[in-house]
């Protein structure tokens, strides 16, 4: 028994040295990560008013997802697993949601390859790139979502290729399917994206982004974020989408401010404003009807301790008309005003 | 029985006792200059060789350490590059890049002895984005020394502990490079098996 025990300790050592001389030449391990959520959501109407993706259960203690990614590099090759189970990642990430509505969803599952340092090819079905938030909450600041969000892309499947200039610039080009958030094509791969990253000063990044095709229809968006000081964050969404003619006319315009300022070391306050207007036409949106408009605030903070942060956020909404969906307490007045209160955990690993 | 427990329990615990160590060490082997920077410095003699011939060395070094920045000679027989590297977070696994800490390396050869400092550590932090890649959080960068002002002293001591096991290793790698020890592996003899004969 000691012999075993001198034996495994002395593999061991061994192993634990030969890991640490390793640590900063060898390929990258496999990485495994995500998050856990779960919310507590009261609307002051009794019943669910505001239509943004997600907390969407009223006077209830729900869950939101647990989300699960696999990633490896080996050399120049690298592959992305990502799968979500619960109400957040199946059917409010709307694949499947028409057949059960409960199936697992993909996130994200591509495989990559670095040509060069500079210029990258990535092909599989992927997280978009258009927008400021997105569907894991460990991703976002807000846990309510805004109308921007909910009524872009979520996903889309196809091929990019990214050249990076340099740490201040890169340019993406790629062919995507014809529709938004499917894992299939209904018949073509038509639609192209493309992003303009420039970074202009330390801590400022801004994306440029577009997507457009014959059924997608076309969306213009602005996405940036500027570190200012070690404290304060300002970051900055607008869009614009018109409905491609196959599918009606209409679409949406709108402009989201987020800042957010650490006031601790483990706690940050935050506001989302948004403006979100709809165009004229067929097409309707997750949001007031078309032609008219909801300007909403969120009150968020941030609370960490260690992986698992706090969200308490409380939220304001109010449409142009009141004709544009919500109702009063008993669901059968119109308001123009929506307000709610949500408390969410979100664990990260 | 008992024996088994004991012996299991004993094991356990040397091995803890190993891994924390082990950390513990490598956070140690940084020092404190007299700007209360972290560094790791080092003097080493290399008699029988000239100031040049180190030098010329030690530039080799830095250009195969950090390709993409070219090396600076700022004085006479010395050498200052920047490079950066990865740091982790988590248990093996669940293990994923936490960040990547920035340095300076500053080499200077005499006759018989070289000497070389890493320091100017500062921290940028990763976040999972989008895509399911830990990237840089842009505009957020935290000297090594303030740490703990922004992180738990477990994730401060770990990336502390790291941030030693480079610095000894990019010394050794250099002391290679000095002494000229060629790090080509020995090619191996192929191993044949004669079928024939039976």
């Amino acid at each position: 028994m000691k012999k075993k025990l001198l034996l495994l300790i002395s593999l061991a050592t061994f192993a634990y040295a030969a890991q640490a001389q390793d640590t900063t030449k060898a390929d990258p391990p496999l990485m495994i990560s995500g998050s856990v959520d779960t919310y507590f959501k009261y609307d002051f109407a009794k019943h669910g008013n505001i239509p943004t993706s997600f907390a969407s259960d009223q006077n209830s203690i729900s869950i939101g997802m647990i989300d699960l990614a696999l990633k490896k590099k080996v050399g120049k090759a690298a592959f992305v697993g990502e799968m979500s189970f619960g109400p957040r990642g199946q059917a409010q990430s709307i694949p499947n949601d028409a057949n059960d509505g409960n199936s697992y969803h993909v996130q994200n599952l591509y495989v990559s390859y670095d040509v060069t340092d500079k210029f990258n090819l990535t092909g599989g079905y992927m997280a978009t790139f258009m927008g400021y938030e997105v569907i894991a909450p460990a991703g976002n600041f807000n846990y309510s979502t805004s109308y921007m969000f909910t009524n872009g892309p979520f996903q889309n499947a196809g091929f990019k290729a990214t050249y990076l200039f340099s740490d201040k610039a890169s340019l993406m080009a790629g062919i995507f399917n014809d529709a938004w958030n499917v894992y299939t094509s209904v018949s073509q791969v038509n639609t192209f994206g493309a992003q303009l990253m420039i970074a202009p000063v330390k801590g400022w990044t801004a994306y440029i982004n577009l997507l457009t095709g014959k059924l997608s229809g076309t969306e213009i968006d602005l996405t940036t974020s500027y570190q200012i000081t070690d404290a304060f964050k300002l970051g900055l969404n607008a869009a614009d989408f018109s409905a491609a003619d196959a599918v009606g006319t209409g679409g949406f315009t709108g402009v989201a401010l987020y800042p957010q300022l650490a006031v601790a070391k483990d706690v940050t306050l935050g506001l989302r404003g948004e403006y979100f207007k709809t165009k004229d036409g067929t097409v309707t949106t997750y949001g007031p009807a078309p032609g008219s408009s909801v300007t909403a605030f969120t009150f968020t903070a941030n609370i960490k301790s260690g992986p698992l942060t706090f969200i308490p956020e409380v939220r304001l909404d109010r449409n142009k008309a009141l004709s544009d969906g919500f109702t009063k307490s008993g669901g059968i007045t119109p308001t123009k005003s929506a307000s709610q209160f949500v408390l969410a955990a979100v664990y990260s690993f | 029985m008992a024996y088994l427990y004991n012996m299991k329990k004993l094991l356990f615990g040397l091995v803890c006792l190993m891994c924390s160590q082990t950390a513990s060490a490598q956070k140690e082997l940084l020092q404190f200059d007299e700007a209360n920077k972290y560094v790791y410095y080092q003097v080493v003699d290399k008699p029988g060789l000239t100031a040049d011939t180190l030098y010329q060395r030690g530039l080799y070094f830095a250009k195969i350490a950090n390709p993409k920045n070219k090396p600076e000679n700022v004085v006479a027989n010395a050498i200052i590059t920047k490079g950066k590297f990865l740091v982790y977070t988590g248990s093996s696994v669940v293990k994923k890049e936490g960040g990547e800490i920035s340095y300076t390396l500053f080499i200077e050869t005499k006759d018989q002895k070289y000497r070389y400092k890493i320091s100017d550590f500062v921290f940028t932090p990763y976040k999972r984005d989008r895509f399911g890649n830990m990237t840089a959080i842009p505009g957020v960068e935290v000297p090594l020394e303030k740490l703990t002002s922004k992180y738990s002293q477990k994730e401060a001591d770990n990336y502390l502990a790291q941030t030693g096991a480079f610095c000894q290793a990019t010394g050794n790698s250099l002391k290679q490079h000095m002494d000229k020890v060629s790090i080509a592996r020995k090619a191996e003899p192929i191993k044949k098996v004669a079928t024939d004969k039976w």
